[in-house]
């Protein structure tokens, strides 16, 4: 076979700046990959030292200083460098030009360039854990007042979350433009899998909404700067204007963390049912609803700062109309998996967790968005337990399926698949054990972001820091697999190890630095038609 | 190389598609655009709060210094749109002319803008100072603002100069001709975003009595 | 925007190549509008609210001049104005909403 003489993209070149002046789309989403999960597991640690910190009533571990510091950075971490950027850069820069049938992106260097700004975005975050006055301890939110007062490093905190906003908004521009530009002759907007149209619904959103934080935190680090601010309301300026803007970007960036991994589940349900997916453009459709929608319910993260009646009734009814869309995909996918010959595999049961856990994150939202409730809610666990549910629950399960799901396509080798399983079962129960608990000892009352509470709560408490034990057992057990799939015998993992029929399975394993050896050929009748390509 | 299969895929990221180059600019032109949005909502709201107190401020501003840089960035936005005609005509040279005008435009601006900054720092309204904190609530805003929306404005006037300057080395050295002159245009579309966000900028702070 | 299978160093799409000309009379117009809003504003004194609401009009009147003809949306491929008008209308409910909360504090 021809085939078999073709190099790829990891024989290409060789050495350390072969990779880090790489242009390469597949190497730069590699890059990202390491970077990004090792951020996370940082993340990670200061999370488990959190719940440590919760085991028991009463001071454990740390101050309650230190406990603040330690929420804000998990939160940075977590949200700036690990969540936003996870899907996106790494398998939407890996996989995005390979699922349209083109060999890079539209600005090969912009996204190099975009992957050093985020290298360095990150490392200034972290340098408020060696140099200055301590990590900030304001909350990942940088709330004014308290951001301009507090003594700690906030001013080095909000300038990175500024520069990482920045690689954001060229990752986003790049790939709006690829797949404006780089659809392999034949394939329609309407002949791309889901997952391009996720990317392509998240892209606006970076690039619409990012610019809107960037100079908020440039109004922050103006009043730390100069000593007086636009929401000093010792001039008369108004704090409750920083959380407006703060939450203009930020509650569309929740959809940025959502968004791609609704297209990760889109890809993997089909392959796994070897049927169709249930209402494509519905699914594709409702991308763009959210998107759009998504953008006018951010005062639903302020109905208890002072907003006047008026727009909390606005923002909550807005609230509820993104649920429509949000819906419909859930419904879509479990229509998918109806009559499918569903074949249980590792990423499937990524995907089912998904689902699941997404289901009570989004449930749950809904008793947030809906203004009477929020009211006892607001600020209480039952908030941590939620957002965990859908942005770890939901996107991080995604992540880790998506991993699961390309590991033989990106390496072109197999981790041990029973392994895979078990892992999957610990992190699952973990999962649970961790935050369903949160959303009990919210509705009970139990404030957030304090490093102490009163004994009544100690119950929940205690379940969920042994959950984040197991939580923790289950992600060793699945990257352990996962690396340890890298040694040992290659197995032979054929061009489409699982059996499905977007673009990627038709190249080699791993694909050659061109993508494509040989010409790939859209699939009949769609994306996802496996009737007509089986 | 030899062990390539020598595909070449129709649609390639390595093509240079002009396309592509200036729907990236407009997209980067909708997040600038974005960003000093940004602070036009601030601007909207503390006017909503304040408005006796923003009219009052406003008569400190110099209408006709506002007004001489609102022609010259207008005269810049069209020298800037004439050299892109030039340079689809083949005319490299007029091209560059044109540029040049351009850049000499942005300088006459930042220096009639520096004269207006430095006139208002010498009377003390610069944020921090002494009669900026005596002013009353709303004026003070007004001058927080007055000063952070031209400043940004200003330093993109700034990178604007300096990405048409690289257009005219590009253009010199033959880069940029009648069948590549894309970033010609871009810098144009850059240019011409500053000119609009000033477009909005000027009847906001000096024309609002 | 779909299927371009342009090859290398070619520039396939139609340019329309504006005159000198134009760009002139577009100069033209655009002073004339800095001139109207200008003494709107120094001799049309005491409007108040009415005299922002023209500033702001005829503000607009000109970024729209100024996209159309210097920015070339008029010649390029319609996508451009569609793009323009999306974030345009995003930017103008955010507008709309800080105003319903603003307004009824």
């Amino acid at each position: 076979m021809a085939a078999t003489t073709e190099l790829n993209f990891f024989q290409e070149k060789k050495g350390l700046f072969s990779w880090i002046f790489s242009v390469d789309h597949k190497r730069i989403a590699l890059l990202y990959l390491y970077a990004i999960l090792g951020f996370f597991l940082v993340g990670v640690t200061l999370g488990i030292l959190m719940r440590l910190e919760l085991l028991n009533p009463g001071k454990d571990l740390m101050e309650a200083k230190t406990y603040n510091q330690v929420f804000t950075m998990h939160g940075v971490i977590m949200i700036f460098l690990f969540i936003i950027p996870s899907i996106p850069a790494v398998f939407g820069n890996f996989f995005l030009p390979i699922l349209l049938g083109t060999d890079d992106v539209s600005f090969p260097r912009l996204n190099l360039l975009s992957w050093w700004i985020y290298i360095i975005g990150a490392l200034m975050a972290l340098s408020t854990l060696l140099f200055g006055d301590g990590p900030a301890d304001t909350g990942w939110t940088f709330y004014a007042p308290y951001s301009v007062r507090t003594g700690t490093n906030v001013t080095m905190s909000v300038l990175a979350a500024f520069v990482l906003g920045f690689s954001s908004i060229l990752t986003g521009l790049n790939f709006i433009v690829t797949i404006h530009r780089l659809r392999t002759p034949g394939m329609t907007f309407f002949k791309m899998p889901l997952f391009a149209w996720a990317l392509y619904a998240t892209s606006w959103i970076q690039l619409l909404a990012t610019p809107i934080i960037g100079i908020t935190l440039m109004m922050i680090v103006a009043e730390r700067v100069l000593g007086v601010g636009l929401f000093d309301p010792a001039i008369g300026g108004d704090p409750i204007l920083y959380q407006h803007l703060f939450w203009i970007y930020s509650h569309p960036a929740v959809y940025i963390m959502a968004l791609p991994a609704f297209g990760i589940i889109s890809e993997i349900l089909p392959t796994f049912t070897h049927r169709t997916i249930f209402g494509y453009k519905a699914i594709a459709f409702s991308s763009l609803a959210i998107a759009f929608v998504g953008y006018f319910v951010w005062g639903h993260h302020m109905f208890t700062a002072g907003m006047s009646g008026a727009a909390r009734i606005v923002f909550s009814i807005m609230t509820f109309l993104v649920a429509i869309p949000t819906a419909i995909k859930v419904f879509n996918w479990v229509a998918t998996l109806y009559k499918g010959s569903i074949d249980v595999q590792p990423p499937l049961l990524y995907a089912l967790g998904f689902i699941f856990q997404f289901m009570i994150g989004g449930l749950s939202g809904l008793v947030l968005g809906a203004l009477a409730t929020d009211v006892h809610l607001h600020d209480t666990y039952f908030v941590v337990g939620h957002f965990h549910y859908v942005m770890f629950g939901g996107t991080g399960f995604a992540f880790f399926g998506a991993l699961h799901y390309w590991y033989p396509k990106i390496w072109g080798r197999m981790y041990n698949k029973a392994v895979a399983n078990v892992a999957f079962v610990i992190f699952f129960i973990g999962f649970n054990m961790l935050y369903f608990p949160m959303l009990i000892s919210g509705l009970m009352g139990m404030p957030r972001r304090y490093y102490d509470y009163l004994p009544e709560f100690h119950l929940p408490n205690m379940i969920s820091t042994y959950g984040s034990w197991i939580l923790a057992t289950g992600l060793i057990l699945m990257l352990w697999n996962l690396i340890a799939g890298f040694f040992g015998p290659k197995p032979e993992t054929g061009r489409n190890y699982w059996g499905g029929i977007t673009l990627e399975w038709q190249t080699l394993s791993p694909p050659p630095l061109q993508n494509f050896d040989k010409m790939p050929e859209i699939p009949k009748g769609g994306p996802y038609d496996f009737e007509n390509n089986y | 190389m030899e062990h390539h299969s020598g595909l070449v895929l129709p649609n390639s990221g390595h093509n240079r598609d002009a396309e592509a180059s200036k729907l990236g600019m407009w997209l980067f032109l909708f997040t600038e655009f974005l960003l000093f949005g940004g602070l036009f909502i601030v601007y909207m709201v503390y006017r909503m709060l304040n408005p006796e107190a923003f009219l009052t401020a406003s008569y400190q501003l110099n209408v006709t210094m506002g007004a001489i840089n609102t022609v010259v960035l207008l005269l810049s936005s069209m020298t800037i749109a004439m050299s892109i005609t030039a340079i689809q005509l083949g005319n490299s040279k007029r091209s560059i002319q044109f540029l040049i005008f351009t850049v000499a435009a942005s300088l006459v601006f930042l220096v009639i803008k520096y004269f207006e900054w430095s006139a208002k720092i010498h009377h003390g309204l610069f944020p921090g100072m002494d009669v900026f904190n005596q002013l009353p609530h709303g004026e003070s805003l007004f001058f927080y603002l007055y000063f952070f929306m031209t400043g940004l404005h200003a330093l993109h006037i700034i990178i604007g100069a300096i990405f048409i300057i690289v257009v005219i080395f590009r253009t010199k050295n033959g880069q940029l001709n009648a069948n590549n002159y894309s970033h010609t245009e871009n810098a144009g579309l850059y240019w011409h975003l500053v000119d609009l966000i000033w477009i909005y900028l000027f009847p906001l702070f000096y024309l609002i009595h | 925007m779909k299927n371009n299978t342009e090859s290398h160093n070619e520039v396939v799409h139609e340019t329309h190549i504006v005159s000198y000309k134009e760009h002139v009379s577009t100069l033209v117009a655009l002073l004339l509008l800095t001139i109207m809003t200008v003494s709107i504003s120094v001799f049309g004194a005491n409007l108040r609210s009415l005299t922002v609401a023209t500033a702001m009009l005829i503000a607009t009147v000109k970024v729209i001049v100024v996209a159309y003809y210097f920015m070339h949306l008029k010649f390029d491929k319609k996508i451009y104005t569609w793009l323009v008008l999306l974030v345009v209308v995003l930017f103008l409910s955010f507008l709309i909403l800080m105003s319903i909360e603003y307004l009824n504090r």
